[in-house]
């Protein structure tokens, strides 16, 4: 094997190492939730059901004995009926106030991209009629405010699992230009933290 | 990844719902449409303004005419289902929504004529306490300020709470007392009789009055007093039959891109309010507002106060100059005053018309709304085309 190939190698295994040892320690956070157009706040559960989910990680950032600071990632899906259905990715910054009997209150601000799409058939306006076609959906933006519990089953471990209920208030921004500007929508999330790739790690 | 793409390109098309495929025949209408005069010197006008709104996106449009000359002249344009590409007919069924407020208040001045009530009689006179609670000026409006939207009493259409609510469940069924709740608590735009703001929660109110002094739906009242004496064949309330099989489709351009999705089973909010949900054609509706004013269904007297124009203390600049007498409109236009009143309802649009100085009704419907299509349909400069073409001034 030549000299440069092992160099490569190396390297290669070396990051290898380093990224597993970081994933290692990587949460995975899953929520299922329900979406509803509805005004932030007033209202909690609302009906008819527009099912989601939504899977993603936090980082660690800054943490004392009351407070952490943390970035996410999150991935999702929404399929609210007769309206719409989106794929979304979102960063968040998340804070949770930590108490000793594992009880965590959580409030996060985040901005996210949505891809829309329509849950009708799609007529588009072409050459002066109009024609059934494949829809590509809409881009958007998803500015969010977030605020929730959460209850670490183990107080004193680092990484206990995390089971939490999350109320995301967020915007589809543009929404319908020159008629609605924006919508408002709310997500009501129940999901559950863990660490799936550190089991042998002690706490 | 390709397998995943394929996966991800499923599941997106299950979870859209495709329209309902229907044959030609499923929408055909047997009514006569008598009168319908098809040598009326309006035919070229009218053929060639619905031919340049279907050409700038409207799916299909039917439109009628009533000149003292000629008669009535009722035809359409365009498609009544884009799914199956079934063309549009003047005898179709469609939504016309608050052009209903016309019909209300007719029937409420017939009332007056049977001695049933007197126009400035207290609401509180009507309807019990409860109804009223929480209501602000709805203790001290009278029927005429309820009638000419000098109530100040709030749009419930207007509440943030109740539009969410409504794109939340877009197939959701609304009882007038569920829509009456998004009027409560809301602060009044004016003193009763001080200024004119349209407000949808006042023709609920009336209906209900209709309702408590009649003692059946008032839907069944505009039914003996309107729609039978004036043979209205295609006209029904929405509560009877909320979505008619052969109603034409209705669509939406919700994104405001000349993309429509179908909305045909999304108007629950006034099927049972009297602030809309009349489901009735152009060519009906040109034969009420014609007869109104022709003065066969209300007397002299009450024609009179059906005209009394009230103004607002502020025009809106983009709209024409309008003035609010009872369930009708008196606008300035280009081509002189006009008497009217329009009607949303979701993927739908209607607008009746009458011009005093041309004696000439002009009524027309499209099965779409919002977005791009209401720059084409029915703003002000949408409707000064339309009267410039038909009136040809």
């Amino acid at each position: 094997m030549k000299k440069t190939s092992r160099h490569w190698i190396s390297v290669v295994a070396f990051c290898i190492i380093v990224i597993n040892h970081l994933w290692a320690q990587q949460p995975v956070t899953l929520s299922l939730f329900n979406e509803s157009t509805t005004i932030p706040y007033t209202t909690f559960l609302n009906d008819p059901m527009h099912p989601g989910v939504q899977i993603g990680t936090e980082f660690d950032w800054k943490e004392n004995r009351f407070f952490r600071l943390y970035p996410s990632v999150s991935f999702g899906y929404m399929y609210h009926k007769k309206l719409f259905q989106g794929l979304y990715s979102n960063l968040e910054l998340g804070c949770d106030y930590k108490t000793f009997f594992g009880l965590n209150f959580k409030i996060k601000i985040g901005l996210g991209y949505l891809h829309t799409f329509s849950t009708q058939q799609e007529f588009q306006f072409d050459e002066g009629s109009y024609k059934s076609k494949r829809d590509l959906g809409n881009s958007r933006l998803m500015p969010s405010i977030t605020t929730g519990l959460g209850f670490r089953l183990y107080p004193k471990k680092i990484s206990s699992p995390e089971i939490y209920v999350l109320y995301q208030s967020w915007v589809e921004f543009p929404y319908s230009p020159g008629f609605i500007p924006l919508m408002s929508h709310t997500n009501l999330h129940i999901g559950i933290k863990f660490f799936p790739f550190n089991k042998k790690k002690k706490p | 990844m390709k397998k995943v793409l394929i996966i991800l390109a499923v599941f997106h098309f299950a979870c859209t719902e495709q329209d309902e495929v229907f044959q030609e025949d499923f929408f055909q209408c047997e009514n006569t449409l008598s009168p319908n005069n098809i040598e009326h010197e309006k035919v070229e006008p009218v053929s060639e303004i619905m031919k340049d709104m279907v050409s700038k996106g409207v799916p299909g449009i039917m439109m009628s005419v009533h000149t003292e000359g000629d008669g009535y002249y009722s035809t359409s344009y365009g498609k009544s289902d884009l799914a199956n590409q079934i063309d549009m007919q003047a005898c179709n069924l469609t939504r016309v929504g608050s052009t209903v407020k016309t019909f209300t208040a007719v029937t409420i001045l017939k009332l007056q004529e049977e001695g049933k009530l007197r126009l400035d009689d207290l609401l509180t006179q009507y309807l019990p306490d409860y109804l009223l609670d929480n209501i602000e000026n709805a203790e001290e409006t009278s029927l005429r300020q309820l009638l000419n939207h000098s109530s100040g009493i709030y749009n419930y259409i207007q509440d943030l709470k109740f539009q969410t609510a409504s794109l939340n469940d877009l197939i959701k069924v609304w009882r007038p007392e569920e829509l009456l709740d998004y009027a409560r608590n809301r602060g009044a735009y004016f003193k009763p009789g001080t200024d004119s703001r349209y407000s949808n929660t006042n023709y609920i109110l009336l209906g209900m009055v209709i309702e408590s002094l009649e003692g059946k739906p008032f839907y069944e009242v505009f039914k003996d007093k309107i729609f039978i004496p004036l043979q209205l064949e295609m006209t029904q309330f929405a509560a009877s039959d909320p979505v008619p099989d052969d109603i034409i489709r209705g669509y939406i351009d919700l994104y405001s891109k000349l993309e429509l999705t179908n909305a045909t089973y999304y108007s629950g909010w006034d099927y049972f309010s009297a602030d809309g949900g009349l489901i009735s054609n152009a060519h009906d509706l040109n034969i009420f507002l014609t007869n109104l004013f022709q003065g066969n269904l209300l007397s002299d007297a009450s024609l009179k106060e059906m005209m009394d124009w009230q103004s607002p203390n502020e025009q809106d600049s983009e709209e024409f100059v309008t003035h609010y007498g009872l369930g009708i409109f008196l606008i300035e236009t280009d081509s002189g005053p006009a008497y009217l009143h329009s009607g949303d309802a979701i993927g739908y649009f209607a607008s009746m018309v009458y011009f005093p100085n041309q004696k000439t009704t002009i009524t027309w419907a499209v099965n779409a709304n919002y977005g791009k299509i209401d720059d084409i349909t029915q703003k002000k400069g949408a409707m000064e085309k339309i009267f410039k073409s038909v009136l040809g001034n």
